[in-house]
């Protein structure tokens, strides 16, 4: 079974949409943990999910400490620093913890919601996926995610490469060999594709599109429940439902909707299909 | 020259060109004409090769700005106004790099590209796809990811891309560069298939063995002149090197029973290789694209551990050219990289003698007029003759050379020659792994083909016989495509 590309979008932007619409850590984390389980079950063989792990890790954590750091409100105080100093001075409380593991988890659901447009789609299914309009914005897309797969080859290349002339990593400073290097080879290869692209015709005017983008029952299932979980969100947000937690000047437990919960589990749709290996295997060239 | 070149589909009329900022024309009063067939471009490094290909579907001056004068038609377009997207329906032109022209990830959708943006209906575009992969020999791979094809075949798929757009006039750049026997036998064919077919097929190369007796038409550009040359003017002749037999008491690196593949691979791409090389001798590694050349010549630099096995080096520098000379240039002259090697090499040594030795690595790859240049504004052939003089600087005991004439012309393959031979007269190991035949008989003492993981020694004699049917491949081809000989 295989999903449209533009329904690959709609459920990106349902799923974003619900994780960015409450502040309630229940509903992020039930986006997060569903999100995770759809990539893990379509997320082709040879790509690798531990660069996108670490960058979850490193921006749920500065999410996270920038609020323990800056926020000083909360009625469990743990410690205090002189209130002097900028920013950072004052009271560290839980209230301050866990308002910021909240914000870390909504970054770490919105993230792994909008993955399967870089990690599961080929770079055409991204074009293919936005509407008319936006087609250019597509191609703009697929060219970035060519380029940021190159970037990684090419970042090696040139530390080995310099580290054959006697170049060794001693603070910040050495760096410059290496990246003055890699950044220079990635606009020139920038440049080149810019070139390449023209010399076949990009923006000549109208254009066409390859594939078919038929949609099948399963592809109509999954926007519709996508969409519903996303429009149950905001419907209940504009209509004044309480569908936030903010902990304080107390902390509490989150409330839980069980309509909300449904409609998170909702996005769990792409998750219970199979996945054609099929296409993926003639695509490795197995 | 075929009696087939008869309509001009290509005119030049006293075209002269400047690059911004560039104060010598790198085109000069080109008048030229070219009909249907095959057109072999040739000269040196940084001759105007590559500026008159582009100068075919408009890139040049519309992409690259510049001053330009004269007058062209090209199949039927002014290419100095014409904007490039439109150009692009009757001129199709394939870079020298496959890897820096895919948009899309896979060959259906990366043939198709073109076609989408001439805005064609859907069913004509895969019947142009069909039609193109067809041509190419190149179905069996429609639904693979562009990131699983050898060099070979990438240059195909990007042919096929061309291709589909149904060009009167196709260029392409250097397309063998990176290429194995059979897959510039592939592209070859290719060609001479499409110049048959009435097309102009325009091809700038150093890689001329294959090309020459396919060739309707040579042109030689040097110094921004363009003008007629003969196949006679550029044949050259190879001599084989005299080998050397080397006792073990001189091996100074080996390999042993070692496996290898690049980081994160699931299986390796050599197995149980045993290779040893003495100081002073010249090992040449051949075989085709993908079989290992480039992971060898890693595992011996120590950039990979190996899989298993042990791996031993001499005492002192290695230096190492990867593929991409761009992976090594960053300072902004020539003559300060090589310093920089030097620099770091060797003994420290008085400002005078350093100067003379920069000097000296400077002439020895015909870099003196180019030191002071930006080594990122040099064209390919230079930029490659920079990275070597900025590996080879300081007298390494053990030197891994990857393609290391790519793009480079007949002058500079012979300088590179002669600095390997002096690097070998004072004791260095050379290890060169390439697809260049004529190089590997020129300097190598013992050649070592790579193939399904296994490394094999080739005889001196075979060796011979192998680079002699490199160049009757060319004169194969083309007499099945029924070219002039």
């Amino acid at each position: 079974m295989s999903i449209a590309p533009r329904v690959w979008l709609l459920w990106s932007l349902a799923a974003v949409t619900v994780a960015l619409s409450t502040d309630n850590p229940v509903y992020r984390a039930l986006v997060a943990l569903v999100a995770l389980n759809v990539l893990l079950t379509w997320l082709p063989p040879g790509r690798r999910l531990r660069p996108l792990v670490a960058m979850l890790a490193f921006a749920a954590g500065m999410a996270a400490l920038v609020n323990v750091l800056a926020g000083h409100t909360g009625a469990h105080v743990i410690a205090r620093l002189p209130a002097g100093w900028p920013l950072i001075g004052g009271a560290f409380t839980v209230e301050s913890i866990a308002f910021g593991g909240a914000l870390g988890l909504g970054l770490v659901a919105a993230l792994l919601a909008v993955a399967p447009l870089s990690l599961v789609l080929e770079p055409h299914d991204v074009v293919d996926a936005m509407p008319a309009p936006l087609e250019r914005t597509g191609i703009a897309v697929a060219t970035s995610l060519n380029l940021v797969s190159g970037f990684g080859r090419t970042l090696t290349a040139v530390r080995d490469a310099q580290r054959m002339r006697g170049w060794k990593p001693r603070g910040l400073r050495s760096w410059y060999e290496v990246l003055v290097p890699v950044v220079l080879t990635a606009i020139e290869d920038s440049v080149l594709l810019a070139e390449a692209m023209e010399a076949r015709g990009f923006g000549a005017g109208r254009r066409t599109t390859y594939a078919a983008g038929r949609w099948t029952r399963w592809d109509l299932a999954v926007v519709i429940a996508a969409l519903g979980a996303a429009a149950v969100f905001v419907g209940l947000r504009l209509a004044g439902a309480p569908i936030d937690w903010y902990p304080y000047p107390a902390l509490y437990l989150p409330p839980i909707n069980p309509i909300l919960v449904a409609a998170c589990l909702a996005l769990a749709l792409p998750g219970l299909a199979a996945p054609d290996r099929g296409r993926a295997a003639v695509e490795a060239g197995a | 020259m075929s009696a087939s070149m008869t309509a001009p589909l290509v005119r030049f009329d006293g075209v002269t060109y400047r690059y911004p900022s560039v104060a010598t024309p790198s085109l000069c009063a080109v008048d030229l004409e070219m009909g249907p067939g095959l057109t072999v471009v040739v000269g040196g490094s940084g001759g105007g090769k590559s500026t008159l290909l582009r100068l075919l579907d408009g890139l040049v001056p519309q992409f690259h700005g510049g001053r330009i004068s004269g007058s062209a038609v090209v199949a039927g377009l002014d290419p100095f106004r014409t904007p490039v997207p439109l150009m692009a329906q009757r001129v199709g032109l394939v870079f020298q790099d496959v890897e820096t022209q895919s948009v899309y990830g896979t060959v259906e959708r990366e043939v198709a590209f073109g076609l989408e943006n001439a805005g064609l209906p859907r069913a004509e575009m895969h019947d142009r796809v069909d039609e193109a992969l067809g041509e190419l020999a190149i179905e069996h791979l429609r639904g693979r990811r562009l990131t699983t094809l050898s060099g070979g075949e990438r240059q195909r798929v990007q042919l096929a891309a061309v291709l589909a757009m149904r060009p009167r006039v196709v260029a392409l750049d250097e397309p063998t560069s990176q290429l194995d026997l059979d897959g510039a036998a592939a592209v070859l064919t290719a060609c001479l298939r499409l110049a048959r077919d009435g097309r102009a097929v325009v091809v700038a190369e150093h890689r001329l063995e294959t090309l020459l007796p396919a060739a309707d038409r040579l042109l030689l550009v040097e110094d921004g002149r363009v003008s007629s040359t003969t196949a006679e003017a550029l044949t050259s002749h190879v001599e084989a090197r005299p080998r050397h037999s080397f006792a073990a008491s001189e091996v100074v690196w080996e390999l042993g029973d070692v496996a290898a593949g690049p980081a994160g691979c699931s299986a390796p791409v050599l197995d149980g290789i045993s290779l040893a090389g003495a100081a002073g001798e010249v090992v040449a590694l051949v075989g085709p694209n993908g079989s290992g050349k480039t992971t060898l010549l890693r595992t011996l630099a120590g950039l990979i551990p190996p899989l298993a096995g042990t791996v031993r080096r001499p005492a002192g520098r290695t230096a190492y050219l990867p593929q991409n000379p761009g992976a090594l240039l960053h300072l902004p002259t020539v003559r300060a990289e090589v310093e920089l090697t030097l620099r770091r090499a060797g003994p420290p040594r008085s400002s005078s003698a350093a100067a003379a030795d920069v000097a000296a690595m400077l002439a020895a790859f015909g870099l003196t007029a180019l030191a002071d240049r930006y080594p990122r504004d040099l064209s390919s052939g230079e930029r490659q003759r920079a990275a070597l003089a900025a590996t080879l600087a300081g007298s390494p005991a053990l030197v891994l050379l990857d393609e290391p004439t790519r793009g480079m012309d007949h002058a500079a393959r012979h300088a590179l020659a002669a600095a390997v031979r002096s690097l070998t007269e004072s004791g260095s190991a050379v290890v060169v792994a390439t697809h260049d035949t004529d190089l590997a008989l020129e300097l190598a003492d013992r050649t070592i083909r790579l193939a399904g993981g296994r490394a094999v020694e080739v005889a001196a004699s075979v060796h011979v016989e192998v680079a002699a049917a490199d160049r009757a491949a060319g004169r194969a081809v083309a007499a099945a495509q029924g070219a002039p000989r």
